[in-house]
C-alpha cells in the first residue's frame, strides 16, 4: 500500500514517458510513481510494455519522450552505473553467466568494486541463508542448478550490494508449479523482511495479488488501471480489466 | 681515445662490407637454378661470398627483388626483357641497346652467355640427316612430313601460324599434342618434327637436331645475367666473375647440364661445379638436419603471422560486434582479402617487404584475419541478449563486461577461429618458398620442378603433420581456456 509522504521523494517516478519500437508503442504516455519501501506488481499480457517499463527505470532503454526520476533526481546517462548498483534486477531465466559458478556470478560486481574475498563470501553466505540455498550449491555452474536454485542465485546476485530497490521481471515465469508456489512464499517473506522498494512484473494475477497490494494493469503500453485487487474486480476501469481478471481466475479456479 | 675509435671503425669497415654476401636468385626452373649455381661457384672461386636463393617463383618476383635490392643478380633472357620487362624497347633489341635501357634503372647486364633458349623446331637427328634437312627453310621441300606441335604453340600467333607464313610451309598433316607426348611420338617415328625449347634436356636424350632458324623467325632469348650496378662498387670481383662467364656456355653444354639434372637426377651444384671444373662445396646436409631447419622456418612463418593476426583481429571483431555498420565494413574488407589468390597475395607483398620471410609473414597475416575476426564477431553477437543485458543491469562498466563476461563466453568461438587460421596458415606457408621464405615449400617447389615425388613428399608430409599437430594443440588449448561451465553446457 503506497503511502504518500510529501516530504519523502518517490523511489521511482515516470512522467509522460513514451517509448516506441518502430511502429509499436511499448510505453504510451505512462505516468507512475513508486513510493520508497512499496511493493508493486505490474501485470498485463505479453507485449503490454511492463518489461519495457522496468528497463527504462534501469536506463537499459531510454524514453523517446518524458522523464524518469529516481529518488527525486532526473535520470541521466552519466548516472546509470551508480543507479544500477543501487537496484537489484532479476529476469525470468535468472540471467546467470554460464562461464562462472554461482559464487563467481555473485562475486562479479563486488569484486570489481574492490571487495575482499572474505567479505564477498560472508555476504554470499548471509544471502544463502535468506534464500534457503545450501552453501554447497554456490560452487556449481548454472547448468548444474535446478530452475529454482538458479532463481535463488539470481536474486542473491541482485541483493549482493544490499540495494534500495528490487526490480523483478517475471522471476518465476520459467518454473514448474510446485517450485513456483514454494518460491512465491519465500519471495513474499523476503520482500516483507527487507522492506525494500519492489516492482515485480508478472502476467499471473494471483501471483501479483500474493506479492503486492498495489497492482498496475497495462495494455498496449498504457496503464489501464492502478489499484488493489478489489478495485480491479469490482470497479474495473474498462471491460478489458474484467476479461483479464476472469481469464486468470478460470486458470487458477480448478482445484 | 678518439683516434682509437676511428682506427677501430676503419679496421672494421672492410669486415662489415664483407659481412653482407652477394645474393643471387634463380627462377623456378632447372636451367635458371643451374645458372644460379654457376654464378655462385664462379663468385666463390673469385673469393666472393655468394648466397643463392633458388627457385624464387617467376620473372615478376625476381625482377622486383632485383629492383628493390633483395637480390643482387639473377639469370635472365633477352626476350623476356624486351617482351615483358622493358617498355619502349624494340623486340629484337641487341644487348648494348638493352644495357643502355637498363642503366637508368640501376641494373647491369652481361653479354650473352653463349646460348639462346627459345622456341625451335626439332627432328630426330638420323631422320633429318636422311632427308638432308638442316634449316627450317629445308622443310618446305618435304610437304609430306607429319608435324605435331604443343597446343600452346599451335594457338599462339607467334607460333605455328606465323612460322608457316614466314617459311611458306606446305605441310597439311599438322596436329596439336601434349608436349611430353610429342617427344615420344617423335622418338617412335610417328611424327617427323615438333616444337621444343632449344635447351630442352630431351634434345640430347632423344638424339634430336634443332633446325637452324635461317629466316630469323623466333625471337632471341639469349641467356644473360642481370645484376645491380651498385655491385660494381660493392663487389667488383663478382661482377668481373659474372662477365667472364659470357660466351662460355653454348646451347649444347646447357642441354647436357639440363639433362644431367632432369634425366639423371644429379644435383645442380655438382653439374655446375663440373662445368666450371671446380669442387662442389656443400655436399648436402642430412635429411633430418634439413627437416629441422625447414620446420623452424615454417614455424616462424606460421607463429609470427598468427600472433600478429590474433592481436589485430580480436579487437577488430570486438569493434565489429559493437557497431553494425562498422561490422559490415570490417567483414567485407577481410572477406575481400580472403578472395585474393594466395600466390598473388605473396607477390603483392614484395614491393612492400621485398622477398624472404617478411612478405610471406605479411601475406599469411592478412589471410589469418578473416577467420579470427569472423569468429570473434560471431561469438560476441551470439551471446543471448538477456545475458548481455544482465551484465549491463549489474552496473558493470562496458570494459569490464567485455573482459569478464562477453569475451569468456565467446572464447570457444574465438579459439575455433584462431585454429582455422593456424591450420590454413600451415598449408599456405608452403607457397612462401616461391618468394624465398623457405620452409616446407622448398622441397615441394623443387620436387614439382624436377617431377620428383619423393622431394614433394619431403615437404608435403611434414606440412600435413604440422597441420595435424596444430589442430590437436588448439583443441587442447580450447579445453584449457574454455570455462568449465561452458563445456558442461555444450555437453547437454
Amino acid at each position: 500500500m503506497p503511502i504518500a509522504h510529501s516530504a519523502c521523494p518517490d523511489a521511482f517516478e515516470l512522467s509522460a514517458v513514451h517509448k516506441r519500437y518502430g511502429a509499436i508503442p511499448a510505453l504510451d504516455d505512462v505516468t507512475l510513481r513508486f513510493a520508497v519501501g512499496s511493493t508493486t506488481a505490474l501485470i498485463g499480457s505479453s507485449g503490454s510494455g511492463k518489461s519495457t517499463l522496468l528497463r527504462v527505470l534501469l536506463g537499459l532503454e531510454w524514453p523517446d519522450q518524458g522523464e524518469i526520476r529516481v529518488d527525486g533526481q532526473t535520470l541521466l546517462p552519466a548516472q546509470v552505473l551508480a543507479l544500477r548498483r543501487r537496484v537489484g534486477y532479476v529476469i525470468q531465466e535468472g540471467g546467470l553467466f554460464p562461464h562462472l559458478t554461482a559464487q563467481g556470478n555473485l562475486a562479479l560486481l563486488p569484486h570489481h568494486l574492490g571487495w575482499s574475498k572474505d567479505r564477498i563470501r560472508q555476504r554470499a553466505e548471509e544471502l544463502a541463508t535468506l534464500t534457503h540455498l545450501p552453501l554447497s550449491v554456490l560452487e556449481r555452474y548454472p547448468v548444474e542448478l535446478s530452475g529454482g536454485q538458479r532463481q535463488r542465485v539470481a536474486l542473491m546476485r541482485g541483493l549482493m550490494l544490499n540495494p534500495d530497490a528490487l526490480l523483478l521481471d517475471e522471476p518465476l515465469g520459467a518454473l514448474d508449479p510446485i517450485v513456483r508456489h514454494e518460491l512465491q512464499d519465500e519471495l513474499k517473506a523476503i520482500f516483507d523482511q527487507l522492506g525494500k522498494t519492489v516492482v515485480v512484473v508478472t502476467h499471473d494475477i494471483a501471483e501479483a495479488a500474493w506479492f503486492a497490494d498495489r497492482m498496475v494493469l497495462m495494455r498496449n503500453g498504457k496503464v489501464v488501471q492502478d489499484g488493489r485487487l478489489e478495485d480491479l474486480c469490482q470497479r474495473p476501469a474498462d471491460p478489458f480489466v474484467t476479461r483479464f481478471v476472469q481469464a486468470q481466475r478460470t486458470l487458477r479456479g480448478s482445484p | 681515445m678518439k683516434r682509437a675509435w676511428i682506427m677501430l671503425v676503419v679496421m672494421l669497415m672492410p669486415a662489415l662490407a664483407c659481412a653482407t654476401p652477394v645474393r643471387i636468385g634463380s627462377k623456378q626452373f632447372t636451367e635458371s637454378v643451374i645458372l644460379g649455381e654457376i654464378a655462385r661457384l664462379a663468385g666463390r672461386e673469385a673469393g666472393v661470398q655468394v648466397v643463392h636463393q633458388r627457385e624464387l617463383g617467376g620473372t615478376a618476383i625476381l625482377w622486383g627483388a632485383l629492383e628493390h635490392g633483395d637480390i643482387d643478380a639473377y639469370p635472365e633472357y633477352t626476350g623476356t626483357l624486351t617482351h615483358e620487362l622493358l617498355k619502349n624497347v624494340a623486340p629484337d633489341a641487341d644487348i648494348p641497346t638493352l644495357r643502355a635501357a637498363l642503366k637508368p634503372l640501376g641494373i647491369g647486364i652481361t653479354d650473352s652467355l653463349g646460348f639462346d633458349d627459345t622456341y625451335a623446331i626439332g627432328m630426330r637427328a638420323d631422320r633429318a640427316a636422311q632427308l638432308g634437312i638442316r634449316r627450317l627453310s629445308d622443310l618446305a621441300l618435304h610437304p609430306d612430313l607429319h608435324l605435331a606441335f604443343s597446343n600452346e604453340f599451335m594457338a599462339r600467333s607467334d607460333g605455328w601460324p606465323g612460322l608457316r607464313q614466314r617459311y611458306q610451309l606446305p605441310q597439311t598433316n599438322v596436329r596439336g599434342m601434349d608436349h611430353a607426348l610429342a617427344y615420344r611420338a617423335l622418338a617412335s617415328g610417328a611424327v617427323d618434327a615438333t616444337d621444343l625449347y632449344s635447351t630442352d634436356a630431351e634434345i640430347p636424350y632423344y638424339h634430336l637436331r634443332t633446325l637452324d632458324d635461317d629466316r630469323h623467325y623466333f625471337p632471341h632469348y639469349q641467356a644473360v645475367y642481370l645484376y645491380r650496378l651498385d655491385l660494381e662498387q660493392r663487389s667488383p670481383a663478382f661482377v668481373q666473375a659474372l662477365n667472364k662467364l659470357a660466351g662460355r656456355i653454348d646451347a649444347n653444354a646447357m642441354r647436357q647440364m639440363n639433362a644431367l639434372v632432369k634425366m639423371q637426377g644429379k644435383k645442380e651444384v655438382e653439374v655446375a661445379a663440373d662445368f666450371l671444373g671446380v669442387q662442389p662445396d656443400r655436399d648436402g646436409t642430412g635429411l633430418w638436419a634439413r627437416l629441422l631447419q625447414r620446420t623452424l622456418e615454417h614455424l616462424r612463418l606460421v607463429l609470427i603471422s598468427l600472433a600478429a593476426a590474433v592481436l589485430l583481429a580480436i579487437p577488430l571483431g570486438v569493434l565489429a560486434a559493437r557497431s553494425k555498420r562498422l561490422g559490415h565494413l570490417v567483414m567485407a574488407l577481410s572477406g575481400v582479402l580472403q578472395t585474393i589468390p594466395s600466390l598473388a597475395m605473396f607477390v603483392f607483398m614484395i614491393p612492400l617487404f621485398g622477398i624472404g620471410t617478411w612478405p610471406a609473414i605479411a601475406a599469411l597475416f592478412l589471410y589469418s584475419l578473416l577467420p579470427i575476426v569472423r569468429n570473434t564477431y560471431a561469438g560476441l553477437t551470439g551471446i543471448a541478449p538477456d545475458l548481455r543485458e544482465s551484465a549491463a543491469a549489474l552496473g558493470l562498466p562496458r570494459g569490464v563486461r567485455l573482459r569478464r563476461v562477453e569475451l569468456p563466453m565467446a572464447m570457444r568461438s574465438i579459439l575455433a577461429g584462431v585454429k582455422t587460421a593456424a591450420v590454413i596458415n600451415v598449408g599456405t606457408a608452403t607457397l612462401g618458398a616461391l618468394i624465398g621464405a623457405g620452409g616446407y615449400g622448398q622441397p615441394i617447389v623443387t620436387g614439382i620442378r624436377l617431377d620428383n615425388i619423393g622431394l614433394i613428399l619431403e615437404g608435403a608430409i611434414p606440412s600435413a603433420c604440422m597441420a595435424l599437430v596444430v589442430q590437436a594443440l588448439f583443441e587442447g588449448v580450447e579445453r584449457w581456456l574454455t570455462p568449465r561451465g561452458m563445456r558442461l553446457e555444450a555437453r547437454q
